[in-house]
């Protein structure tokens, strides 16, 4: 059942409010103490730069900027080491809380990830990668549906214009598993249109021709067609899987959360990936907790996640997966 | 003349193309239609299981079950051409359709397990034949396209290949399928 925003509320002002007035003195401590470390490195670099010119050690460019850099790198490191110690308290007292009032029975691991195997079986994104960063796992049935879910950071490195090696996104956001509600030995793979709106029919045929995700599949929805392409091993199977009225939920659901959407069905289990472009459950420091809108993002985030259950009709089972 | 070859080369060639184009299009036809026929052959095997269970019930509806029978019997003696397996997959989708409304007028036989569980694997069957449909239907779409389409129609008129006809999919099948109400039934 789909958690609902008004009981949530009760539950934060009688249940966590407590524990959050602990969180929030934590919370001005680090902003008090970023604000006083800020005013320190301003002086200290005001200081090092007339230094650095008064006894004509460097240019008075050259000094401003070394000294302004120096003090900014200072001041990212220990905003950084003060935010991931509140990040872990948020997520101690915030998110784990806001998961258990959403389905007690569901396991909650800040640090733990989805396996590599797991991404790798659900063939949604094929290029190599050379990090793979996952955190916050939240696992466990959801109306009788086995679940796994985590925000994922997936990067490769590449060579930019001047041949610098910067970090590159192969995903980064919402990563899903959860069993589907019918048996299937092929596989579906549905991802974002991006050839076919952009190239229209000539994109169509260039999807038609690469066979390195499967055969294409034409489906006879034509607002599913319009966002996404699928590819699939099997043209009979690929429409048991998709049917009529599970792509309906999912161009509902696109609609709704906005954000590329990609797909996978692959041995009886559903893959779903969510692109966002920041972490999904990391807290804004500048936002008091004591106000319930600030953490009303994450509960309507939650909320969808764990709603996808419900939304996609995964807990009706066919006779078969009973 | 080397241009005139390199023309007559590009010629060939584009007709080399179309021609794999159509038999692809055409084989793709056949290949789903075997995928289809399968499952409707799961579906006939089911029937005999079926109208023993619902028989001794359903005194009031002997005369669908012997129709019933009637259709299967017809689809598995012949070897049927497309048109009329599509025909008689229709009416047996329409007899069955009867069938388990009129299962609600017989509160016992809803209370059969063995029954209950026929139900449920002709239900799981019925989806993979919308599937199947589907799928043929699609397939027969990306033919009849050859097939009419310039250029292509050209070649199509040479190799005598006809236009095929498609399932009507029934417009149950085209609504959103509630299959919490599936086993309701």
């Amino acid at each position: 059942m789909k958690p609902r925003l008004a009981s949530f509320m009760d539950y934060y002002y009688e249940t966590m409010y407590p524990s959050l007035k602990i969180l929030e003195a934590k919370r001005l401590q680090i902003l008090a103490t970023l604000k006083k470390m800020a005013l320190m490195l301003l002086i200290s670099a005001t200081l090092l730069c007339f230094f650095l010119v008064h006894n004509a050690i460097f240019l008075p460019l050259h000094a401003f900027l070394l000294s302004a850099m120096s003090s900014v790198l200072l001041f990212m490191f220990i905003y950084r080491h003060e935010c991931s110690a509140y990040g872990a308290l948020f997520k101690d007292l915030v998110i784990e809380p806001m998961i258990h009032f959403m389905d007690s029975s569901l396991r909650y691991s800040q640090m733990s990830s989805m396996r590599e195997d797991e991404f790798h079986q659900s063939e949604l994104f094929v290029e190599s990668y050379d990090r793979f960063l996952g955190h916050d796992l939240v696992s466990g049935m959801i109306d009788g549906v086995d679940v796994r879910f985590c925000d994922l950071h997936v990067e490769k490195k590449v060579r930019d214009n001047n041949d610098k090696e910067v970090w590159d996104d192969v995903f980064q956001g919402l990563f899903f598993v959860a069993d589907f509600n019918k048996s299937f030995h092929s596989k579906v793979i549905v991802l974002p249109d991006v050839a076919e709106r952009n190239f229209g029919v000539l994109g169509s045929w260039m999807q038609g021709i690469n066979k390195q995700r499967g055969e294409l599949i034409k489906l006879d929805h034509v607002e599913f067609e319009k966002f996404f392409v699928v590819y699939g091993s099997d043209q009979i199977e690929s429409r048991y899987i998709l049917s009529p009225a599970l792509m309906e939920r999912i161009v509902q659901f696109h609609a709704k959360t906005k954000k590329p959407l990609y797909l996978s069905f692959v041995d009886s289990k559903m893959y779903l990936a969510l692109h966002y472009t920041k972490p999904l459950f990391e807290p804004i420091l500048r936002h008091s907790l004591l106000e319930f809108d600030s953490i009303k993002a994450h509960f309507e985030l939650l909320a969808m996640i764990v709603g996808i259950v419900s939304e996609f009709k995964l807990n009706e089972k066919l006779w078969s997966k009973r | 003349m080397e241009t005139l070859l390199i023309v007559i080369g590009i010629l060939l060639l584009i007709l080399v193309f179309m021609y794999n184009t159509l038999i692809s299009k055409k084989n793709q036809v056949t290949t789903i239609f075997a995928g289809l026929d399968a499952v409707l052959k799961k579906r006939y095997d089911l029937l005999p299981n079926l109208v023993s269970s619902v028989k001794e019930y359903m005194v009031h509806e002997s005369i669908t079950l012997e129709k019933i029978t009637e259709l299967r019997t017809k689809a598995l003696t012949n070897t049927l051409p497309a048109g009329e397996t599509i025909a008689l997959d229709k009416q047996l989708s329409s007899m069955l359709g009867t069938l388990m409304v009129s299962v609600e007028n017989y509160p016992t036989l809803k209370a059969n397990e063995n029954f209950l569980h026929l139900q449920a694997t002709l239900n799981e069957l019925e989806e993979q034949i919308s599937a199947a449909r589907r799928a043929y239907n699609q397939s027969v779409n990306d033919y009849n396209n050859a097939v009419e389409m310039f250029p292509t129609n050209f070649m199509a008129g040479f190799m005598r290949l006809e236009r095929k006809e498609v399932f009507s999919i029934p417009a149950r099948e085209r609504q959103n399928v509630d299959v919490k109400n599936l086993f309701q039934k």
